[in-house]
């Protein structure tokens, strides 16, 4: 018992400093707590090593001794994993679901399963536009069918233009750019070039080239990535063109000259 | 199980693989719902109880073989009796690995018909020749092996540890052909500028096996695989241990228990090497799936392998501790002052190395090769040394320094995305995150456990051993370590598969259904936590079957005090 208070306080006392040490570095609190456990589990394996040797032990108690072990290991796995923060799924299916809606629409199944689709939405459509002939007449049916039918076919430039900048982020965060490069002050571990002055360089048909193609332009600095091959040449495969354009033009109207993005060389 | 009940399994297995082949061609065969768990779930499990029979039945022979013959060399009937023991439970757990890999197939195909129709299609003279020629062949070599142990003795002994050696060849050969395909889902051919499906189209047979991950997962599970029945061959001699009757057999079982352990420590000395080398050739064919791994949906899973190899290391050094303790004169035991010395230094003087002259930089070895052999050449002209008690302590301090460099993250969170300062290293600490970091890590735990493996030859010089009379807890230990490691092949494995994010092939093949996000490291872990489980009750289940009956004919007397230089 006094190897175990002895150890322990040995622990506390190294686990206390540490959280002084990192709290006067300023670790966020929750590192300390880290540190911290770090500092007990050294008490407990120098407990472990000095404690008495374990009295043998068989037939039915050794049994129980080793269920009770296994239970013991299961419960601390699965719980210890469960301590880590957890990753949302939810986060990642809207996501998934629209990386893989185009690829889905070119398989035979996905080109039923649209087509099916669209009878239903057209069979709908044909029973409401049964029901509003009947409620109101054929002559007025025939004019709203005009009407609506020159409504919806244009919507105004502005509008659409927005739209289009919108599907280009939503690209930078299917597609994961900001894990490589930082944009905006977020994202990027210096894998790849920060990006807010891109505009500055490269037009919109000269951004869509280095998406497509990573090997065309290389930017100044990052020759071992460049290389290495570190962006990878997959996009020209998994995205789609209309896509590909959009996330150019987004990123066509960064002209931060304030942010040091490095100068592309043209390679290609 | 007699000869012909197992040789029904098999062919029940290779009954249910070209069953499969043929089911895989019927058109428009649409997928089944597993209930409860859903089909990847159903997947997963099924194929990674497979791959842990799998992985123990290609492990377990290599140090079989190798014992067989350290028996000979030395005329050492212990190392006999320790390859046959392990032997017959192969041979049980061999009938297991062929159910599993038959379900597993069936199950594949029921819940992924398209996907495993594709995937056959490509690799079909792999999977419908070469792998059940290979899986045959090893099927017969295997009970020829175990049938052969008492005749083929004696001068015939050295004919018998050459059809181990063969068995072994098989045995390997068939691990590295079913690695194309597994290694091919992650890592498919590619070629720059040309489309995946564009070069697919023209790729051979070995374009497609002979992929980016392929020799990198070949070498990983080969390493993996001997660390595996090392740690079941402890795991054996604990229960054998536990149940022993006399002081004899307890002393052998005790023998067999260092042996496994001996065997599974030093494979598992280079699994963190080989586990790197892996995710290097990864990252390189796809940078995006560095970051899904190391900072993002993944990173926590990475975390837990940090945890659970920290207590790897610990529990397999704690066990050299209570070895020590049962060698008479251990105290006498000293060592260079230069080895603890080196333990200290090595983190900090290693991630200061690795950052100026990253892998695969040579110049970093020319830093840390001296340093790592100081305490071996250097050692034995400085008069200084401390007791070999102080010397394991020390390397405890530093196994947990370590791993908790080792654990340290970057942010507290389970993606990139959600950082915040709140949860962040603070930036001048950045470092202990990134890899040189944790390289030094991995190598100082490596370097404590090779400095008490030293510490604990020089004691059996000395000293004797007194087997049989280590403390019962180190019996704890031994099972400890064999469930540790079978949970971290389950975490890992599942980290693998993962890698593919939303496709069966990654950037190839998409996989449409909606089970295809990453799933919490929570929810993986009661999976893991199960099959472990599952595994486990099995291969004890075996283990009593199979050596349970040996208790009654009572073995050689060779467990009695062994002075150390009859090792």
């Amino acid at each position: 018992m006094g190897n175990v208070i002895k150890k322990l306080m040995i622990g506390l006392v190294v686990g206390g400093a540490l959280v002084g040490l990192t709290r006067a570095l300023e670790f966020p609190v929750i590192f300390q707590m880290m540190f911290f456990a770090y500092a007990m589990v050294g008490a407990a394996v120098f407990m472990m090593l000095d404690a008495p040797a374990l009295t043998p032990m068989s037939g039915i108690k050794s049994v129980i001794a080793l269920v009770a072990f296994y239970i013991v290991l299961c419960t601390v796995y699965i719980s210890g994993a469960s301590m880590w923060p957890q990753f949302d799924p939810q986060d990642e299916k809207g996501k998934i679901d629209k990386i893989l809606k185009p690829k889905r629409a070119a398989t035979e199944q996905g080109k039923a399963e649209e087509l099916i689709a669209r009878a239903k939405a057209l069979d709908e459509q044909a029973k409401a536009l049964a029901v509003r002939l009947k409620a109101l007449g054929g002559d007025q049916a025939t004019k709203d069918q005009s009407v609506g039918g020159s409504g919806v076919s244009s919507p105004t430039t502005g509008a659409a233009a927005g739209d289009f900048m919108k599907l280009g982020e939503e690209q930078w965060q299917l597609q994961e750019c900001y894990n490589c490069h930082k944009l905006k002050g977020e994202g990027g571990k210096k894998r790849g070039p920060e990006l807010d002055n891109i505009a500055t360089y490269l037009t919109v048909d000269e951004i869509k080239q280095k998406i497509l193609d990573p090997k065309s332009f290389m930017a100044e600095g990052f020759e071992k990535e460049y290389e290495k091959g570190k962006m990878p040449d997959k996009y020209k495969d998994l995205m789609e063109e209309r896509d590909v354009v959009a996330l150019a033009s987004w990123l066509g109207t960064f002209k931060n000259t304030s942010v040091n993005t490095p100068r592309p060389i043209k390679k290609k | 199980m007699k000869t012909w009940q197992r040789s029904l399994v098999a062919a029940c297995a290779l009954l249910a693989l070209f069953g499969g082949v043929a089911y895989a061609q019927a058109p428009g065969a649409s997928p089944v719902e597993f209930p409860y768990m859903g089909n990847r779930t159903a997947v997963w499990v099924v194929a990674q109880l497979h791959i842990l029979f799998a992985g123990f039945i290609l492990g377990a022979p290599i140090f079989v073989v190798i014992s067989e013959w350290l028996g000979y060399r030395k005329q050492d009937p212990r190392y006999d009796r320790l390859a046959k023991e392990v032997t017959k439970v192969t041979v049980i757990l061999y009938s297991m690995t062929a159910l599993t890999g038959g379900l597993f197939i069936f199950v594949l195909l029921a819940t992924y018909p398209q996907f495993t129709t594709w995937l056959i299609n490509h690799f079909y003279l792999l999977f419908a020749v070469i792998y059940p020629l290979l899986f045959i062949s090893e099927t017969i070599l295997l009970y020829l092996y175990f049938y052969t142990w008492d005749s083929w003795k004696g001068e015939k002994k050295a004919r018998h540890i050459a059809l181990g050696v063969l068995l072994n060849l098989i045995g390997t050969i068939t691990l590295f052909v079913i690695d194309g395909p597994t290694s091919f889902m992650n890592t498919p051919v590619k070629a720059e500028g040309i489309s995946p499906q564009e070069f697919l189209a023209t790729a051979t047979l070995w374009d497609k096996v002979f992929n980016y991950s392929w020799i990198p997962l070949n070498l990983h599970r080969l390493v993996g695989n001997v660390t595996f029945g090392g740690f079941v061959a402890g795991l054996i001699a604990a229960y054998m241990y536990m149940g022993a009757k006399k002081e004899e057999e307890r002393a052998y079982y005790d023998w067999m228990g260092f042996v496994g352990n001996l065997i599974g420590v030093g494979a598992l000395l280079f699994l963190p090497f080989m586990g790197y080398l892996l995710a290097y050739e990864l990252c390189d064919y796809d940078a995006s799936i560095c970051p899904y791994m190391m900072a993002d949906q993944l990173s926590m899973f990475f975390e837990m392998q940090g945890a659970m190899i920290g207590l790897l290391f610990l529990a397999s050094n704690y066990y050299i501790w209570l070895s020590m303790k049962r060698i008479e004169g251990v105290e006498k035991v000293r060592m260079t002052i230069l080895a603890p010395i080196v333990m200290v230094a090595l983190p900090l003087v290693m991630t200061k190395v690795m950052t100026d002259y990253p892998v695969p930089d040579p110049r970093s070895l020319m830093f840390l090769l001296p340093l790592l052999l100081a305490p071996f050449t250097i050692g034995r002209f400085i008069p200084l040394t401390v007791s070999a008690r102080t010397v394991i302590k020390f390397g405890f301090l530093m196994v947990v320094v370590g791993d908790a460099i080792w654990l340290t993250p970057h942010g507290f969170v389970p993606t990139g995305a959600k950082l915040v300062a709140e949860l962040e290293l603070p930036s001048d600490w950045n470092f202990l995150a990134l890899m040189p970091a944790k390289n030094s890590a991995a190598f100082t735990l490596v370097f404590v456990t090779v400095v008490n493996y030293v510490i604990y030859n020089r004691a059996i010089s000395q000293g004797t051993i007194v087997w049989g009379k280590i403390d019962f807890v180190s019996q704890f230990v031994l099972i400890f370590l064999a469930f540790t490691v079978i949970w971290t092949m389950g975490l890992m494995g599942a980290v693998r598969s993962l890698l593919r994010k939303y496709y069966h092939t990654y950037n190839l093949l998409p996989d449409f259904t909606a089970e295809s996000f990453t799933p919490t490291l929570s929810y993986s872990a009661w999976w893991i936590t199960g099959i472990t489980v599952v595994f486990y009750a099995i291969v004890s289940f075996a283990i009593l079957v199979t050596l349970r009956p040996s208790d009654s004919k009572g073995p050689a007397p060779e467990g009695s005090t062994v002075p150390a230089g009859a090792k």
